[in-house]
């Protein structure tokens, strides 16, 4: 049980990062982005090349972070830009369709290109026993990069970048009003979400292998730890992860896997009917 | 970085799709739909004699129906319903499950699974009016209706056959199987749910509809029963989306998830309707006509053709929000305007 706690946890952070970067995008404008785990298998596959190449770790993982803010940046300066123009409804539904087509474009081009393609980041060294269960070092590892990167979030809220993007989620024409540009912060936040998609791409490779189809899966999963948590609330999609991974690996564990991935669509489902604001959201 | 202007007061954005009134006349008003019906009812004479084309035929026609149906519920009343592959698939393995399992008649199941669609839709639409979900809530609790059915079906394995599918005995030996006939009974079907539309559109029920899409507030205070509309469009849409999917599972005698994934589905639905115009009466089955000859010029291109997909969704909804039909239309409509009016004859 303590194992399946445990693990719970590794993976439940990484969830929560997921769900961060889903969830600080939407804060900013109401843009729900469905090409969020193809930027993040990207990323993977980036890293997979390059270490293929015979670049050092360090390296790939930075290309495959790199080339997932990149995405970021280039979807903010071209397609978001007709949608922030959009208001209300109608702005939401824009996004969502046009990051849906920008997700079928990176799928396609990926799966044509490398149909087998997976990163699997083989992380060495004797099990190190933790609460009496032995832990794999690449989980560790996962666990240490998910919780600094955490730690980093943490300590930028106060930051007056982190300032700036958090007075745009709170009232867009509040921050203008006191001189912040919100398509500099959208940009930032943009790239931002890129880089911890890639990220956590990079640290479930460490556990488990990430295919080159897995990009759908990562969306849903963001999107299902972001409404949990609460759109918009960072705090609340890291509880939400954490809650979410636990939750995810006991009922594997115990009941199987296709009713975990219901348990999982459930709890989003009926946090929205429940409570729409999610666990910590405003 | 320099400042920009973007725009935060703008003019009131023009809503997808089109709500314009159907004619009043009864003949202007359905003329297009005989017209349809009898345009597509010549194919089979073309193609008639290979089996694979007309396998092809039916599955676009299919998808036409999913298409019309799913019209109902977003293109007149605004509610995205990502569970159109979901919603067919209750009506497909219900009518499979209670014919082949429970042995009950085919014509039994059928209607039960259509029924049982129906109350799906209709529960799903009352949950998002009574906790008045806005547009993309409605998609995320629909899409976790739509993965969860997914995940069921893979799951109940002794139900279901799992990832490998069914079999389906119940109409083996009937007209169902032959491809002609099942192109002409999907034909049919078509016709009739445009002409439900179109008799929507022309009752008080189109009136609601059109306020409520235009605008909800004003609506609300103009008397109309938001709730009640958006619950009728979800009935009868999923009804529809259930029987389709009942008569495809008998026709077709196989079913299996990937029959209505939603990645196979639902995106292909939203972009046909995208492309041939949201909320129009032939929107639907515009689409369904240029994707069926679209598909079949790539058929070899496997993976590309999902970043066509993703092109056309991003083209279509960037450029034509309207549907690119009914710009298309417009435009062609100015040009006649002026036409007439330089050879001197006052317009219309």
């Amino acid at each position: 049980m303590t194992a399946v706690v445990l693990d719970g946890i590794v993976l439940g952070l990484q969830f929560g990062l997921l769900g961060v970067g889903m969830t600080l995008v939407y804060g900013l404008g109401g843009v729900l982005n469905l090409a969020y785990g193809q930027m993040a298998v990207l990323a993977a596959m980036v890293v997979a090349f390059t270490l293929a190449v015979g670049a050092p770790a360090l390296v790939a993982a930075g290309a495959g972070v790199l080339t997932a803010a990149a995405v970021g940046v280039v979807l903010d300066r071209t397609l978001m830009r007709p949608v922030y123009r959009q208001r209300g409804e109608h702005r939401v539904l824009l996004g969502l369709l046009l990051t849906l087509g920008v997700a079928f474009v990176i799928d396609g081009l990926l799966v044509w290109r490398y149909p087998t393609g997976t990163l699997r980041l083989a992380i060495g060294g004797e099990a190190v026993p933790i609460l009496g269960v032995h832990m794999r070092v690449g989980s560790l590892w996962a666990t240490g990069i998910s919780l600094a990167v955490a730690a980093l979030l943490l300590f930028f809220r106060a930051t007056t970048p982190g300032r700036a993007s958090r007075s745009v989620i709170q009232d867009e024409v509040g921050a203008r009003l006191v001189g912040i540009n919100p398509a500099a912060v959208r940009l930032f936040i943009f790239a931002l979400s890129g880089a911890l998609a890639g990220l956590v791409a990079e640290t479930r490779s460490m556990t488990s292998p990430v295919s080159v189809t897995a990009g759908f899966d990562f969306t849903i999963l963001a999107l299902i730890v972001a409404v949990v948590g609460g759109l918009g609330s960072v705090a609340g999609a890291f509880l939400a992860g954490v809650l979410l991974g636990i939750v995810s690996t006991v009922s594997a564990y115990y009941i199987g896997q296709y009713i975990t991935t219901i348990v999982l669509l459930a709890a989003a489902a009926l946090t929205i009917v429940m409570r729409p604001r999610g666990l910590l959201g405003r | 970085m320099t400042a920009e202007p973007d725009a935060v007061v703008e003019s009131e954005p023009a809503p997808l799709g089109v709500s314009a009134r159907p004619p009043r006349s009864l003949i202007r008003a359905f003329w297009p739909i005989a017209v349809t019906g009898g345009v597509l009812a010549l194919v089979p004479l073309w193609l008639g004699d290979s089996r694979l084309m007309m396998r092809l035929a039916v599955d676009a026609l299919v998808f036409g129906a999913y298409a019309v149906a799913f019209n109902v519920i977003f293109g007149s009343t605004n509610q995205l319903f990502l569970c159109v592959g979901a919603l067919a698939g209750v009506g497909g393995y219900t009518s499979v499950i209670l014919s082949d399992m429970a042995g009950l008649p085919m014509a039994v199941g059928m209607v039960l699974a259509t029924a049982l669609a129906a109350a799906l839709g209709g529960f799903l639409s009352w949950v998002a009016v009574r906790r008045s979900l806005d547009v993309i809530f409605t998609g995320i609790v629909t899409l976790a209706f739509s993965l969860s059915f997914a995940n069921l079906v893979l799951g109940q394995r002794e139900l279901t056959g799992g990832e490998t599918g069914l079999l389906v005995s119940a109409g083996e030996d009937t007209f169902l199987r032959d491809r002609v006939a099942a192109y002409y009974l999907f034909l049919g079907m078509i016709v009739v749910f445009l002409v439900v539309f179109r008799a929507l559109e022309r009752s008080h029920i189109g009136w609601a509809f059109r306020a409520l899409r235009d605008n909800e507030l004003a609506a609300e205070l103009a008397g109309v029963d938001v709730a009640r509309h958006r619950i009728y469009a979800g009935l009868i849409g999923s009804a529809m989306l259930g029987l389709t999917g009942a008569v495809y599972a008998h026709s077709d005698g196989f079913v299996s998830p990937s029959t209505f994934e939603f990645g196979h589905v639902d995106v292909r639905v939203l972009v046909m309707l995208a492309f041939g115009g949201l909320g129009t009466l032939l929107g639907p089955v515009l689409g369904t006509v240029v994707f069926a000859v679209l598909d079949e010029l790539l058929i070899g291109s496997g993976q590309l053709r999902t970043v066509l997909y993703g092109l056309l969704l991003i083209a279509l909804f960037l450029g034509f929000k309207r549907g690119a039909v009914p710009a298309v239309a417009s435009f062609l409509r100015l040009l006649l305007r002026q036409a007439r009016f330089r050879l001197g004859r006052p317009p219309r």
